[in-house]
């Protein structure tokens, strides 16, 4: 996300050419069958004041796609993953519909079986019939595909984090599942480990046209895979559709922070000119929209770090004023510039070693800038209570 | 040693090894899937159940003698079975005092296992009756060492056996009554010699359980 205008990774072609703003739709009318589809699902998990409960109205999962789960702690990620694979008990089973084939779940924490790494891969065959030389085949297919033939004889319980989570998804794949729920598979892993799990999860997906439904706390990651963006918050579905659809254009400022659009204000529309509305955050600090809203409304903006740009020159984007550099960090790849206008606090993405992100230090002012069509705003919905 | 006593050692060894075998196998057969039923399934009366198992894997053999000689006592609920006296009430008493061990063991180990065991494996598809094989083969040692447990208990221990057998010679006679009753009596000599085989008998089953175990173990 550091560089691109757009944060969508490569994803299949299907996806990207729909000019519908709702994926659903978009997904519906397309090639792909629907894998696994949830309507009305319901689970209640605790007791006493402690009840949580997941709602999801309609959520379906297609073939050869990735949908990834995103929320924050508590939303009921897991518990969708679990409901989906058919092992939450309070979940009403029946609102849950696959088509034909197994669907299996990968857990965050893998359990090995005692045994080798081979012998893993075979136990999830076990009750299934076939010939022996086809058993063989698949395990041995399973273990190549996330490189573990090495390890195959090598006693399950002294794999690394990095191994097991691959022998998981052999022990995954060797079932030639019509779905796949993953939840967190990137997690504790180190970015090589990240690079190469996501490669070969990529090409796994690409080569069976599984169903994937990935639960992540790691938006970056998961974009490199994902088709299409759900958001659940308080157990509840309220947003999903394709990438851009969410990650550019999200209902409310909570999703807008769950998809990493990370510089949010809110204010009122003073005026409209050529497409764009002028929202005011404070006196004296507009900024332009290309969304149209009424004049003398209510509204909320959100620009991602990414489209929020420092000095330019030459005509990219309307100014919008002056803000001083509060602190710089880098992590190699992007430098992250945290910046203060007035009570504001933004936040702006550079490429690390280059140009301003060289020269610029804390206490800098600095000029910001922005196109209209990448300020995402809405109306603020009227207040409304929220738990 | 004159060849009648041998044949009478042999003769207490034989039963001694039959008593506690059968013991040793109905506490098995009944404390492993009471042990993985309380290890993986949650209800109401779990708790209850887990304490009291807790409980039984330190009551006094005594007590469970006394217990047994009062419920299989002629007058006693099951006075009409006529097992009082008989190697049956042996192996009755030294399986209820096998039985917590092999379910507090098995319970153990089920626990130790992760939390999401059974989900993990469940949602491999994997039939009832494979989980349960797996689940057997990933608490192997936890089993093992039950059956270690559960045999020192039987083997070593003599009130309850004493009191519901009443050591009669020919018929209920094991090898650790009759060592207690040749001390008391002061016939040192036949007491060790039983002794030595009673020792005997404990080390090499001792032996060959570790021996499992170990090898167990290096797979």
């Amino acid at each position: 996300m550091s560089s691109a205008d757009t944060p969508t990774p490569p994803t299949p072609p299907t996806s990207k050419q729909s000019e519908s703003p709702d994926g659903r739709e978009a997904r519906d009318s397309s090639l792909n069958e629907v894998a696994l589809s949830a309507k009305g699902l319901v689970c209640r998990r605790g007791v006493g004041s402690e009840v949580f409960e997941l709602r999801v109205d309609e959520l379906n999962l297609y073939a050869g796609e990735v949908l990834v789960i995103l929320g924050p702690n508590g939303a009921g990620k897991s518990t969708l993953l679990r409901a989906l694979a058919g092992l939450e008990r309070s979940a009403n089973r029946r609102s849950i519909r696959g088509g034909a084939g197994p669907v299996t779940l990968v857990f965050q924490r893998p359990a090995a079986l005692s045994g080798s790494a081979e012998f893993n891969v075979r136990a999830a065959l076990l009750s299934k019939r076939m010939p022996k030389a086809e058993r063989r085949e698949r395990v041995a297919d399973a273990l190549a595909r996330f490189d573990i033939a090495p390890l195959a004889k090598h006693d399950a319980r002294t794999l690394s984090g990095g191994e097991l989570r691959r022998l998981a998804l052999a022990r995954a794949f060797v079932l030639k599942p019509k779905v796949l729920l993953l939840d967190e598979p990137f997690d504790d892993l180190d970015a090589e480990g990240q690079r190469i799990l996501s490669f070969d999860l990529q090409r796994a997906i690409a080569d069976t046209k599984v169903a994937v439904a990935m639960v992540t706390h790691d938006l970056r990651r998961a974009l490199l895979l994902a088709d299409r963006i759900a958001v659940l918050a308080d157990g509840e579905l309220v947003q999903h559709g394709l990438c851009d659809d969410v990650l550019l254009r999200p209902d409310s400022p909570e999703i807008a922070r769950t998809v990493g659009m990370i510089n949010l204000a809110s204010g009122r529309v003073r005026r409209r000119a050529e497409g764009v509305s002028w929202i005011e955050i404070e006196e004296g600090f507009e900024v332009p929209t290309a969304t149209d809203l009424e004049v003398g409304s209510e509204a909320w903006i959100g620009i991602r770090p990414e489209h929020l740009k420092l000095d330019v020159g030459r005509g990219d984007g309307q100014s919008i004023g002056k803000a001083v550099v509060e602190s710089l960090a880098s992590d190699g790849l992007a430098t992250v510039v945290t910046l203060r206008v007035r009570d504001h606090r933004f936040t702006t993405h550079l490429l690390s070693g280059r140009g301003l992100a060289r020269r610029l230090r804390p206490g800098d002012p600095v000029s910001l800038a922005v196109r209209p069509d990448q300020v995402h705003a809405r109306p603020t919905a009227p207040s409304r209570t929220h738990s | 040693m004159s060849g009648e006593e041998i044949q009478l050692l042999a003769e207490i060894t034989f039963r001694t090894l039959w008593v506690c075998g059968s013991a040793l196998v109905l506490a098995l057969l009944v404390g492993v899937p009471v042990g993985i039923i309380l290890g993986s399934r949650r209800f109401v009366a779990r708790g209850l159940l887990v304490s009291s198992v807790n409980a039984g894997m330190g009551a006094p053999p005594v007590v469970v003698g006394l217990i047994g000689s009062i419920l299989l006592a002629r007058s006693g609920p099951f006075g009409g079975y006529d097992l009082l006296y008989t190697p049956y009430a042996m192996i009755l008493t030294s399986t209820a005092i096998a039985l917590p061990l092999v379910i507090g063991l098995t319970l153990a180990s089920v626990g130790s296992l992760d939390e999401e065991w059974d989900l993990q494996v469940r949602t491999l598809g994997i039939g009832r009756g494979w989980r349960l094989w797996l689940l057997v083969r990933e608490i192997r040692m936890g089993l093992l060492a039950a059956v270690i447990a559960a045999m020192g208990g039987i083997l070593s221990e003599v009130g309850a056996t004493n009191m519901v057998g009443g050591n009669i010679a020919g018929e209920t006679r094991v090898l650790t009554t009759a060592i207690m009753m040749h001390t008391s009596m002061g016939e040192y000599e036949v007491a060790l010699s039983q002794a030595a085989v009673l020792s005997g008998n404990m080390l090499l089953l001792a032996g060959l359980l570790t021996w499992i175990q170990q090898s167990g173990r290096a797979r």
